[in-house]
């Protein structure tokens, strides 16, 4: 049986293919990615995709939740000082209701009650970045206004919109309480009422000392109302806060993983680069070995 | 009765077939390294002997000629082969072209430019920025701007798979020139191997023959019909006659649907040349199969995102307190009429942020319910069945399977064709060694035959002297 005397040319072949190995090799070295191309892991590729998508959108969140956690901190310290004008009314109408007031005083009691309901109004008009947070939907104006006459009335220009922002694990948080549920509730929760009552019950000097009894319990009431309200602000700002820390400790897994699938493995691709180095030498000698003139019959005649 | 004389002439045969076969392997070496060339054997033949008085004579040796070592079939598998290894290879660097829009991203950066993947969560996170501030004038320009990046990015990636398809159609549409050359040649050598040498074979005009098939071979898929008197007729893997005997058939192209088709005596070939092999057959798998299937993917995905997102926010309430109506309609994205061309269409036509609508249909525009379901999208399952990172992720995985199937069949069809070349070789190359060796069996023949010419001639001269020794020497 004759042998293929081209095989000078099938080992340049080879030569070849060695060569491009060590260039992808090479290219794996210097980027520092193992996948360069889709078709080098097409699998590893689509996961690349998702996972990437997933670290996003954790980022994404993350953001949002920072800027959510602005908002909801906002809102809580508005009520927080609501609630400690509201203490104040209270232990103003009690002092009041104990029949040692003399006109001037209890007329004095009903401006600075009057005072503390401007304070309050003023808080539940809190604005962030430019939205009022207690609005509802109406952030673009003021939701409360209280009007000159006796006994005044304040009214809510805003609406019962309520707004979530969701978790990438599908999780709604609840952005906002609306400024009617919290000031305006109904029957003796309704904060705004109390006070207005009260300052009508003394801003005539003479107390109906019962009726301005009821009116300071019912501010109780509406106290208690705005705290209950609180809470569903505090336990937002509790979620979002886990929400996050769960996101970023995902996050930290993913990233991982993301890393794991695309970082070369600097050890393995070293080792195969040499491999390939010395399959290219070993080539390079075999052919100058063959194709040396020497080794032809002609140079022995 | 043998004489000195028909001793002299049968030895001057053998000196001439000596000095013929000598040329042979001169030619051999010669051609050691030209293409196509097959190694030639010298041809003794024993001269018919000469039968006197009952005694058979012989009458020495003829040089007849020198034969080709030749395997047809071998050639014809190798020719089969090439068809096959030279069509996955141009369908392959389309692919690699193809596949190089589409390179994955390392994630270095959270939003690396040109990825369609991270382009589309973008688009959809900045909707989740909405959610707390819906009327935040600066989340509300994001959105405009991830979607501008996005249907860029798109748009850009289906403009460059129109133009690779382009570039292919008018490499491909070249191809004809070639093949129409290739296909008078050999008719032409077939014509004159028919007239020279019917019966055996053509040597150096069946080597020019069979170079032309085998470049012939990896420009379009081929059989091959050999017909009486060494003809050949040959036709594409479908059927269609390129050429018979000594004649020919042009092929001609045409333009039908903005794509270049192959016509031959008047007959479309194109879908039968596609799957037929040859580099003509990738170019035209990748024009026609490998490119609108990865232009379709992104129609659809265009389409999905452009129409749903569309619908979405058309259901809400703008900035302004206005809801998409028929008449003006508060797009996002320019609404297509049709899957196809979704892509290369994609745009952004809302230039005022305010018209995203983040609040729900009537609510007041601090609400941020719509909002919070445009971000929802992102989840949802409006793209063929998959959500839209799902579908972007499924086209990649299927483009680099489809890349690298192809690569596979490749480098099979290339150690296949390796093979069967070292096969070939192994019977038609020209081996120097064999050649040597030859030669110097040829040079001690032609030694042998001059030494018994030089015997003759010390016997001849006896015969004239009569046995003294005086002038003949």
């Amino acid at each position: 049986m004759r042998v293929d005397p081209f095989y000078a040319t099938n080992l340049v072949g080879s030569l070849d293919s060695a060569q491009a190995n060590e260039q992808q090799l090479t290219a794996e070295l210097s980027s520092g990615v193992s996948i360069n191309s889709l078709s080098q892991n097409p699998v590893g590729s689509g996961e690349n995709v998702l996972l990437l998508s997933q670290i996003q959108q954790d980022d994404s969140f993350t953001q949002s939740s920072s800027q959510v956690t602005g908002q909801l901190q906002v809102a809580d310290s508005a009520l927080g000082s609501v609630i400690s004008s509201l203490t104040s009314a209270i232990s103003l109408a009690t002092s009041a209701n104990n029949g040692t007031m003399n006109a001037s005083n209890t007329k004095s009691v009903a401006n600075e009650i009057s005072g503390l309901r401007d304070e309050v109004q003023s808080f539940a008009n809190t604005s962030y970045q430019g939205q009022y947070i207690f609005a509802g939907g109406q952030i673009s104006s003021a939701p409360f206004s209280t009007s000159n006459t006796s006994p005044a009335v304040t009214t809510y220009n805003g609406d019962s919109d309520v707004n979530y922002l969701e978790s990438p694990n599908g999780q709604n948080i609840q952005l906002n309480v609306p400024g009617n549920q919290i000031f305006m509730g109904s029957g003796t929760n309704s904060v705004f009422a109390a006070l207005n009552a009260l300052v009508a019950d003394y801003s005539s000097g003479t107390v109906n000392v019962t009726q301005a009894v009821d009116d300071t319990q019912a501010l109780g009431t509406a106290l208690n109302y705005v705290s209950q309200q609180r809470v569903t602000i505090d336990n937002s700002i509790n979620q979002v806060s886990a929400a996050s820390e769960a996101v970023t400790n995902v996050k930290l897994q993913l990233t991982t993983a993301q890393t794991n699938l695309m970082q070369a493995n600097f050890g393995t691709v070293s080792t195969q680069l040499s491999q390939a180095e010395t399959q290219q030498t070993a080539l390079e000698d075999v052919i100058a070995q063959l194709n040396s003139t020497s080794n032809t019959l002609f140079s022995k005649l | 009765m043998g004489t000195i004389s028909s001793a002299f002439s049968i030895m001057s045969q053998a000196l001439d077939a000596d000095q013929e076969a000598l040329n042979v392997v001169a030619n051999n070496v010669a051609n050691a390294t030209t293409t196509g060339y097959t190694v030639e054997t010298p041809t003794f033949e024993e001269n018919s002997p000469v039968t006197i008085g009952g005694m058979s004579m012989g009458q020495g040796v003829t040089e007849t000629g020198a034969t080709s070592a030749r395997n047809k079939v071998l050639e014809a598998r190798l020719d089969q082969q090439q068809q096959l290894a030279s069509s996955s290879g141009s369908r392959l660097t389309a692919l690699n072209t193809l596949q190089a829009l589409f390179t994955p991203d390392t994630g270095s950066s959270s939003s690396s430019a040109g990825d369609i993947g991270s382009d589309i969560t973008n688009f959809f996170d900045s909707f989740t920025s909405l959610e707390s501030l819906p009327t935040n004038n600066a989340a509300r320009q994001s959105v405009l701007s991830t979607a501008g990046t996005l249907a860029g990015d798109i748009s850009n990636a289906a403009a460059s798979l129109n133009s690779q398809r382009t570039a292919i159609d008018q490499e491909a549409a070249g191809a004809p020139t070639q093949i129409n050359a290739l296909t008078s040649a050999i008719a032409q050598l077939n014509q004159q191997i028919t007239t020279t040498s019917p019966n055996a074979d053509a040597g150096t005009l069946e080597d020019q023959r069979q170079q032309d098939i085998s470049q012939l071979s990896q420009l379009v898929g081929i059989n091959q019909i050999t017909s009486p008197n060494n003809g050949l007729a040959i036709t594409t893997t479908s059927g269609q006659l390129l050429l018979s005997g000594n004649t020919s058939f042009q092929m001609t192209t045409g333009t039908v649907d903005g794509v270049t088709n192959f016509y031959l005596n008047n007959t479309n070939v194109t879908a039968g040349l596609t799957t037929g092999g040859g580099s003509l057959g990738g170019e035209l798998t990748a024009r026609d199969q490998d490119i609108p299937n990865a232009l379709s993917s992104l129609d659809q995905l265009a389409y999905s995102i452009s129409t749903t997102v569309n619908a979405q926010n058309n259901s809400g309430t703008d900035f302004d307190g206005n809801t998409g109506t028929a008449a003006n309609p508060l797009n996002i994205f320019s609404q297509p009429d049709s899957v196809a061309n979704s892509a290369i269409n994609m745009s952004v036509v809302m230039t005022d942020p305010n018209q995203i609508a983040a609040a729900a249909a009537g609510a007041g525009t601090g609400d941020s319910a719509n909002a919070t379901a445009m971000a929802a999208m992102s989840g949802q399952t409006f793209v063929n069945g998959q959500t839209p990172i799902n579908f972007y992720s499924n086209f990649v995985t299927t483009l680099g399977s489809t890349v690298s199937g192809v690569q596979t069949e490749n480098t099979a069809q290339t150690a296949s064709v390796t093979q069967l070349q070292t096969q070939n070789d192994t019977l038609s190359g020209v081996n120097l060694n064999d050649e040597a060796s030859q030669m110097t069996t040829f040079e001690r023949s032609y030694q042998a035959a001059s030494q018994v010419f030089s015997t003759l001639n010390t016997i001849m001269a006896s015969v004239l002297n009569l046995g003294e020794q005086s002038t003949v020497s």
